[in-house]
């Protein structure tokens, strides 16, 4: 009765509110809930008293109001009779669905606890780390964080190099995008883990199949996009600090933040820093020699406004040292062979040190990006960003002479990037909502002797459109979207950028087109559609010299042309109480996918004589399926798990019957992983300050079967399941917030090793880890 | 506690700027250093001959192939002295590498192996420990034959006695062709 009389009033005042033709067309949805219990909280009356309306929560705690203004200040009021008045203060800017937590009868007036936009950001499929799994992650890197996520894993150089790899793809044909900028570096190397620091991230979300309309070119099959916390609104002043340490490597991290909003002006600013320390992990039986790291990262961001002007600035900076296992490090094929047969690593330092040695990693990175922002009209806006980039990766290698050695680096890249981005964006109207923009893209790298890789510059222009429609309440949601990229690189192989000798330019279209089908309030369908390219690499195109790591001789092939994808996955989405389902199943079609194929023949050099790989390409297809679940038990229990399933083949040029096909295994694939537990909340969660729980998860790879037949050095490694605990609890220090936090890594310090771990070959994978940290939030 | 605070207020913000100041103004000396092995000279002295035998690979892996000459020795001859020379001729001008393995001989070994042709290699020097170095080597030659003559020289070996396996890292690994007439 109450339900159809709160549906009627919406229903009756949309249209009427759409003809007056303002701004206010906007929808709450709630849902009340019982704190403690965590009950929904029937029959609630709700009132916005700045807007004069009113609705009465159904049986199941369900409350609807519609014909709010954009962008007004509203209280949202709630009362029950076995309840304490709540109220919460609310500004909205689009359809919102909130959840309200009323306590019972206490003096704790904590409330929102999940808040989102009615309408997703994107009808593609993506995942959203988890607050709980952030923290108990952060301090190891991004690759670990990510690794948790359905479809999302991690292609490893030792430990302390990880890449993400999303549904299969990473390097050049996924994007990073840090704040708003799209991380440039040298992604295309499986050794060159992306230079980020994961504190300086308030939400991690993969986007997942081609993204290429919003991200670019690179990001062919998908992104990951680390925002940052808003700068705060009110004035004052407010931070964190955190504190981590690991007992596997005796590794420490800190990092603070802190913020302040300037008395009387609109000037809000923010300063970060973490530091990183560890030394050599250990193995189950046995040190990694030379595995330390250390880490220093800075960076500031500052925002004002004045009058229709919106202006942001940023900048960081990242500096990074890796040690790189000293038993991978062979000097030819006949070293190589010796490495992998050894059950244990040869040349190893079976020691704890915090030293970093020969070989090792040097990465510098510095950005910088001003963005401004100005309100045309009430509907339409402008934005316009500039980033600079400056990334300079330097490699040490073992030098033959150890007296009169020097302390330059074997490998040295340094690359400038600078991209202006301009966009016109449009609130909904006539439920369209969306804009256009272009990008423009200068980047200049310059390498050291003995890079593989000439030197170049490349330049590149981009348009794009994108439009989402959704007439709420109406189940069905669409997105279309459009771009054109044009790159141009001048390349330069001996050595200096006044004599170009190689000129290659590529240009193509990518678009999207997506569907969400609301079934019912608790479920929904999506399907996402996209079509997304990438051009050719210089490494792939210009690429000659042995590549030590894996023993091979790796030759580019300067008439290579872009990869073009055509990528589609469903994703089925039920939400309901605490229960949630997501199961994503995708394709990912590749046209002249490029890859490294292996030659009959070898290549003579002095260290001996390698394999040789030229780089080649040819059609492939990529499918598989993610899913993930979270059910309630009773008493706070909730059963989690998760699967990644993926399955990739190309067809191969048949050496046997000249001109035909076969079907090939793509190789370096991710393994079939399942991952499940439990995890006990106290659910007594609030805004400022995380539930109290513990989380058991266990997760088992399998053996990756299907590889192709050649360039097999080793067997790939045997499944394993490895535990995992992470535990959080919150108290309050002064009133101020203290997290404190527990999390074991490989709690039964089994050995394995991963298929996607070059060093695989050499060394286990690390043993337990027991890590501690600990969060202060202080200000308000 | 808000003292805590307030020392936040100054010091992060204090810290922050004083790394950004300093590495501001680092070293911008990214050459890099690379030492590549692009030629071994076998020197051969002895009744009889007196020769020079090269493997070259000038533009490095890949690209144009290795130059490689055949050793070729006169039948029945002993006491031929065998001097190694590497060189880096990628460098202007070009650098003796081998002085630097001689200085470093304790972290150094000369493998040998001969197949097919009926050579024999015998050892010269040691290290500055007494151990094997094989820098300088004693040849002999028997009856006309053909084959194949591989020398590596290896990186901080950990057994400088076995001559199969000696552990380290190989710096070059060469297959010279041998022919004894």
């Amino acid at each position: 009765m109450q339900k159809s009389k709160a549906l009627l009033i919406g229903f009756c005042l949309l249209p009427v509110l759409l003809l007056r033709a303002q701004d206010c067309h906007l929808a709450l949805r709630g849902h009340i809930f019982e704190s403690e219990t965590g009950e929904p909280l029937a029959f609630a009356s709700v009132s916005i008293p700045e807007a004069e309306k009113g609705a009465v929560a159904d049986e199941n705690g369900y409350f609807f109001i519609a014909g709010l203004c954009d962008n007004r200040k509203y209280t949202v009021e709630i009362s029950h009779v076995e309840c304490d008045h709540f109220s919460q203060a609310l500004q909205i800017r689009e359809n919102t669905e909130m959840d309200f937590r009323l306590a019972h009868n206490t003096v704790l007036k904590e409330v929102v606890v999940r808040e989102k936009a009615l309408a997703p950001q994107t009808a593609q499929a993506e995942s959203t780390v988890g607050r709980e799994e952030m923290e108990a992650t952060r301090g190891i890197n991004l690759g670990e964080t990510l690794k948790r996520l359905p479809g999302v894993t991690t292609l490893n150089t030792g430990s302390t190099i990880a890449k993400p790899v999303i549904q299969g793809l990473h390097s050049n044909r996924i994007a990073i995008v840090s704040n708003g900028v799209a991380l440039e570096g040298q992604q295309w190397g499986s050794e060159h883990a992306p230079e980020i620091d994961p504190f300086t991230a308030d939400k991690i979300v993969v986007v997942k199949g081609a993204a290429g309309v919003r991200y670019g070119a690179g990001a062919m099959a998908g992104a990951v996009v680390l925002t940052p916390a808003p700068l705060r609104k009110e004035e004052g002043r407010d931070g964190w600090l955190a504190l981590g340490g690991f007992s596997n490597g005796l590794g420490g991290v800190f990092s603070g933040s802190t913020d302040w909003h300037l008395p009387g002006k609109s000037l809000a600013i923010r300063l970060q820093g973490t530091v990183k320390r560890s030394g050599n992990l250990r193995a189950p039986d046995y040190y990694l020699g030379n595995t330390g790291a250390s880490e220093l990262n800075f960076s500031a961001m500052a925002g004002w406004e004045s009058g229709r002007w919106t202006h942001e600035a940023g900048a960081s900076t990242f500096n990074q040292r890796i040690g790189i296992l000293r038993a991978s490090h062979v000097g030819n094929l006949t070293d190589l062979q010796l490495a992998i047969d050894s059950p244990v690593p040869l040349n190893n330092t079976d020691a704890f040190d915090y030293g970093i040695e020969r070989p090792y990693q040097h990465i510098l990175h510095h950005t910088f990006k001003y963005k401004a922002e100005y309100q045309l009209t009430e509907k339409w806006k402008l934005t316009g960003q500039y980033a600079f980039q400056f990334n300079n990766r330097r490699e040490y290698d073992i030098v033959r002479y150890t007296g009169t050695a020097s302390d330059k680096p074997q490998l040295s890249f340094r690359l400038w990037t600078n991209t202006l981005d301009m966009a016109l964006e449009h609130r909904p109207w006539a439920h369209w909502q969306g804009g256009l923009g272009v990008q423009g893209v200068q980047q200049t790298n310059f390498v050291g002797t003995g890079g593989l890789i000439p030197d170049y510059k490349t330049t590149g222009l981009s348009v794009w459109a994108m439009e989402r429609w959704r007439r709420f309440p109406n189940p069905w949601e669409f997105e279309f979207g459009a771009r054109y990229d044009y790159r141009r690189t001048a390349a330069t192989t001996d050595g200096s950028l006044q004599n170009i000798d190689t000129l290659v330019h590529f240009g193509n279209f990518s678009a999207t087109a997506g569907a969400i089908y609301h079934l019912s309030k608790n479920l929904s369908v999506t399907l996402n559609t996209g079509l997304a390219w990438r051009p050719p690499h210089v490494n792939e195109l210009f690429a000659r010299g042995v590549h030590h790591g894996a023993g091979t001789y790796e030759q580019g092939r300067p008439d290579l042309i872009p990869e073009k994808a055509w990528n589609t996955n469903l994703t089925l989405q039920w939400q309901k109480d605490r229960t949630e389902v997501t199961l994503t199943v995708y394709r990912n079609q590749i046209r002249d996918f490029i890859y490294l194929d292996p030659q009959r023949n070898f290549v003579l050099t002095v260290r001996g004589a390698f394999p040789a790989y030229y780089y080649q390409q040819t059609d492939a297809v990529l499918g598989g399926f993610d899913g993930s679940v979270t059910l309630p038990l009773s008493g706070g229990l909730y059963l989690e798990s998760r699967v990644s399933l993926l399955r990739g083949y190309r067809h191969a040029a048949d050496s046997v019957t000249e001109g035909e096909t076969r079907r090939d295994w793509l190789p370096l694939m991710p393994v079939d992983r399942f991952q499940y537990g439990l995890k006990w909340t106290n659910g007594s969660g609030s805004k400022s300050s995380g539930d109290t729980y513990l989380r058991l998860m266990a997760t088992t790879a399998m053996r990756q079967s299907r590889i192709p037949e050649e360039g097999l050095l080793k067997e790939a490694p045997a499944a394993f399941t490895t535990l995992s605990l992470d535990a959080g609890y919150s108290l309050y220090l002064n009133k101020m917030p203290l997290e404190l936090g527990l999390s074991i890594q490989n709690l039964a310090n089994i050995r394995y090793r991963e298929y996607l771990n070059f060093f695989r070959y050499f060394a286990d994978e690390p043993g337990i880890n027991i890590g501690l940290r600990a969060k202060l939030l202080f200000g308000g | 506690m808000t003292y805590i605070t307030s020392a936040m207020r100054f010091l992060l913000p204090t810290a922050v700027l004083a790394f950004l100041l300093f590495t501001g103004c680092k070293d911008n000396n990214t050459d890099t250093e690379q030492e590549n092995i692009t030629s071994i000279e076998v020197d051969l002295a002895g009744f009889n001959i007196n020769q020079k035998f090269y493997w070259k690979d000038l533009d490095g892996p890949g690209g144009n192939p290795p130059v490689i000459d055949t050793i070729v020795l006169p039948a029945s001859t002993l006491n031929i002295t065998g001097r190694l020379k590497v060189y880096d001729e990628s460098k202007n001008p070009v650098d003796d590498i081998t002085e630097e393995i001689e200085a470093e001989n304790t972290a150094h070994l000369f493998v040998y192996s001969a197949s097919g042709a009926d050579l024999n290699i015998g050892p010269y020097d040691t290290d500055d420990n007494g151990d094997p170095f094989n820098l300088v080597t004693v040849w002999r030659a028997g009856q006309p034959s053909t084959g194949t003559l591989n020398i590596r020289l290896y990186h901080e070996p950990t057994d400088k006695m076995n001559s199969t396996n000696p552990g380290g890292e190989v710096d070059f690994d060469v297959t010279f062709p041998v022919r004894i007439e």
